[in-house]
């Protein structure tokens, strides 16, 4: 008997309300990753990635579907179910950053740490501190995001992201608001976590992400599908897997 | 912990919380100063009636009570009690030694009479007398007097060295480099009815001074005419003892001389440079006495040097009472001893009528509650009563006689104190509406502060945070700025109440230099809105404008104020006392600050609730 794949989500269906008007975004969209590999998903603006990946970690719940990641099942799942899921099993990167302006970076990197079911302070001290380290930013720690450039920033996410040691990472446009060689330099960082093993799913329309995931998906009509001359691709019963 | 965290960064990383801080803080000190003045001045109308009469009072009014000193050993006899004393209380006309001339003001005044040791026993008269030596303004004229009284003995005394001490002490800022020899010279030049005018100069600098220019001699020759020149206390025993050089005196409430007023620092001001220190001049006092059946009877007038003065601090009283030995006020009452004579043959002696006291107070030893002695003192004169049954002026029966009261000072003071609680109450119930007010501002201000930090919430949430920690934050955030603002606002109550009357003496003469410093800060602070305004930003120079206005407005106001001779808000004669309370009622203040910090939780807690359940992927996307 094979092992269950890291995670599995499948039938998933989301629709936003705007008004009157209903606006299905992701219809009978299914997935599965196994662990250790690295899936980009393409799709174009509006087109419910981001919406997807929110879904996957556990920060908003699917109209119908299931969501499971190593052996969790959370798409249905109550509200403290969906936070210790993202405390323990998950790690967001986001475009934008997102960090917490009045921390420093190390605070910022083992906030995670502090949550309940998180690592503890200790533990992620040490985490956090060894993760700044190997991503260049040993200097920074007591350096407000203000005064770090974008490539630090998002470094110092995926050092928080990473902190409580995930069993996946989920990143929405990690380069996206970054120049082209900063964001070379993140992909590079991206590449080394996942050659020493970790699972990712990034979002993206950025097709340098593309060539160095594992296996490429596209969302189009609020569903998985493989595009058209790219590589890695797999399919089960008609949907992406 | 993480929540502990971010509240202590969301505390000290922006403007907005201390807002919130600020207006605890004045809510809490608001409610404080307000509570603790009217608590004061509810505990100075019950304490200042148990200094001043002790804790029970025994009152008949006019006719008196005969055989009052049986009826004091009777109490004093009690192991309740400490001690018990006489009074007679009556009212009479005080003829004042002001102004210049033959027509003086004449004052109104409560006369009691009391046993000066007796009186000090139950009530706090000890501590109460004014003076203890003439004050320092008061002295060159004393010394005036003097050598009015004594000049030719001083004259007589002095001998060439002191001449020569009382030149050079007195030329000394006058003439310079005067050699002994050009002084004694001078000395000797001078005639005799210069050295008062010298002897006088002395005087300016102190009892000590003059002593040493005068030499022995001389100076027992002044002190001869004045011993309270001596210093020592003796003005203030004079005082006790309502004696000034062995004849009897009185001691006049140190408001009944229109001479005295009290200075911004609280010190008593005698006017034109201590001439009118009252204790200096034999005063003239009448009543008019009422015989038994309540008809007038021929005023009595009787001329006493005053001794000293009082201060209670009630100034109703300070401003009315005059002390004198009883037995002299048993004579201006006709409630002194008298022979009884048949009516029809005035040369018949009936027997004879005992002295009376219109009231006899009552102090209870340390820890007997007022009510409880009332009881003892209630039945020691039901005692008294049935022991002078027999005798020929019996004293009134207790059962029988309305106008005989035996009652706590409380009880005594009843209409005073009763208003004064209902109006601390509704005082306190006004003011505690504050509290909503406070909470109003926490709400606005935490719903403002929840608003920017919506992206926050959905990062925190996005990590893992549950909707719990992230009301947790806000309600600690709400405690954090309810514990601050309630420190700072008893801080701030405690530092107002306790210089009230430096504050309020300020506003009644306000000096100059704080209405130019905040016009001059006002200034500056346009100024440096207008330096800091880049690309012609609206914003810090309105502020600054508003800044202008403010200060500046403040400041000249503070100058019209000083213009218009300042503001009395604590008007003695409305609230009894000169001085208003200046101490906190601290169980009133830790309530409030409790209250406080409750609000500031309750408040926070709605846009705590608002906060935690805003949508993380929303919160996200907020910009």
């Amino acid at each position: 008997m094979s092992e269950r794949p890291l995670l599995e989500a499948s039938g998933l269906a989301r629709t936003f309300h705007l008004g009157r008007v209903a606006v299905p975004v992701l219809r009978d969209c299914s997935l599965q990753v196994e662990a250790g590999e690295w899936v980009s998903m393409l799709g174009a603006s509006g087109s419910g990635k981001s919406t997807l990946l929110h879904l996957l970690g556990g920060l908003e719940r699917p109209d119908a579907g299931e969501i499971r990641i190593a052996d969790v099942d959370f798409g249905a799942a109550k509200s403290k179910v969906l936070d210790r899921v993202r405390v323990e099993k998950v790690g967001f990167v986001f475009q934008f950053y997102h960090l917490l302006p009045e921390l420093n970076v190390l605070e910022n990197a083992m906030l995670p740490s502090l949550m309940p079911f998180g690592a503890g302070a200790a533990v992620g001290r040490r985490r956090a501190l060894e993760l700044l380290d190997r991503f260049g930013l040993s200097h920074r720690l007591s350096h407000r995001p203000r005064a770090l450039s974008g490539g630090e920033r998002q470094r110092t996410a995926l050092a928080r992201a990473l902190v409580n040691e995930p069993r996946i990472l989920l990143a929405d446009e990690p380069t996206g608001n970054l120049d082209a060689h900063t964001g070379e330099a993140i992909l590079d960082v991206l590449s080394d976590l996942h050659a020493s093993g970790l699972t990712m799913i990034t979002v993206t329309h950025d097709p340098s992400i593309a060539e160095r995931a594992d296996r490429v998906l596209e969302l189009a009509d609020g569903q998985l599908r493989v595009p058209v001359g790219l590589h890695g691709v797999s399919t089960h019963n008609g949907k992406a897997s | 912990m993480y929540q502990f965290l971010l509240t202590a960064r969301y505390l000290l990383s922006r403007l907005t919380p201390f807002l919130a801080v600020a207006a605890v803080a004045l809510c809490v000190a608001l409610v404080i100063v307000v509570v603790s003045v009217m608590s004061g001045f509810l505990n100075m109308v019950r304490s200042s009636g148990q200094t001043l009469m002790g804790d029970v009072i025994v009152s008949y009014p006019v006719r008196g009570i005969p055989w009052y000193g049986q009826f004091i050993d009777l109490l004093e006899a009690n192991d309740d009690i400490h001690a018990a004393t006489p009074v007679i209380d009556t009212w009479g006309l005080l003829r004042m030694p002001y102004p210049e001339g033959d027509s003086k003001e004449n004052e109104r005044v409560q006369i009691w009479g009391i046993e000066p040791i007796g009186f000090a026993k139950v009530t706090g008269f000890g501590e109460a007398v004014k003076w203890a030596d003439i004050p320092p303004a008061s002295l060159p004229h004393l010394v005036d007097d003097a050598l009015a009284a004594n000049g030719d003995a001083v004259l007589a005394a002095l001998d060439g060295a002191a001449r020569g001490r009382l030149l050079s002490a007195t030329a000394a800022d006058q003439v310079v480099d005067m050699s002994t020899a050009q002084i004694e010279h001078l000395a000797q030049s001078l005639e005799d009815g210069a050295w008062p005018l010298r002897i006088r100069m002395v005087a300016t600098d102190g009892t000590d001074a003059l002593e040493a220019a005068l030499g022995a001699q001389a100076w027992a020759a002044l002190i001869q005419a004045d011993a309270r020149l001596a210093g020592g206390g003796r003005a203030g025993q004079d005082g006790l003892t309502l004696q000034r050089d062995g004849r009897p005196a009185m001691v006049t409430g140190i408001h009944v001389s229109q001479a005295n007023r009290r200075d911004s620092k609280g010190q008593t001001i005698i006017a034109r440079d201590g001439y009118w220190w009252l204790p200096r001049f034999e005063l003239t006092l009448t009543t008019l006495p009422i015989d038994a059946r309540g008809g007038l009877l021929e005023p009595e007038s009787i001329a006493l040097p005053v001794a000293n003065e009082f201060s209670s601090g009630v100034y109703l009283v300070d401003k009315t009472r005059v002390l004198l030995p009883l037995d002299m006020v048993q004579d201006l009452t006709h409630l002194d001893a008298a022979e009884l004579v048949d009516p029809d043959d005035p040369t018949v002696l009936l027997g004879s009528d005992p002295a009376r006291a219109t009231m006899v107070l009552v102090r209870g030893v340390q820890g007997t509650t007022p009510d409880a002695l009332r009881e003892t003192v209630r039945e020691l004169y039901m005692d008294f009563e049935r022991a002078m049954a027999g005798s020929q002026s019996p004293p009134p029966i207790l059962d029988l006689s309305p106008s005989l009261g035996i009652r706590t000072w409380e009880e005594q003071n009843a209409s005073l104190i009763g208003p004064v609680e209902k109006e601390r109450e509704l005082m306190r119930t006004l003011f505690s509406i504050i509290y909503l007010v406070c909470g109003a501002l926490i709400v606005a201000i935490f719903w403002a502060i929840v608003y920017e930090k919506t992206r926050d919430i959905g990062i925190l949430r996005s990590i893992g945070a549950p909707r719990s920690g992230i009301v947790n934050i806000f309600l600690l955030y709400g405690l954090a700025v309810g514990v601050l603002g309630s420190t700072l606002g008893v801080g701030l109550g405690w530092l107002i109440t306790s210089n009230i009357n430096v504050i309020h003496d300020a506003l009644g003469d306000p000096p100059a230099w704080p209405g130019w410093l905040l016009i001059v800060v006002g200034v500056a602070l346009l100024v440096a809105g207008i330096a800091v305004s880049h690309r012609q930003q609206i914003l810090p120079v309105l502020l600054g404008s508003f800044a202008l206005l403010a200060c500046a407005g403040a400041g000249v106001g503070l100058l019209l104020l000083r213009q218009a001779g300042g503001v009395v808000i604590w008007d003695p004669a409305v609230y009894l006392f000169d001085q208003a309370p200046n101490t906190v009622d601290w169980p009133a203040a830790w309530w409030t600050a409790l209250g406080a910090v409750v609000v500031s939780v309750i408040a926070a807690s709605i846009p705590a609730a608002h906060a935690a359940d805003i949508d993380p992927v929303k919160a996200l996307r907020y910009e």
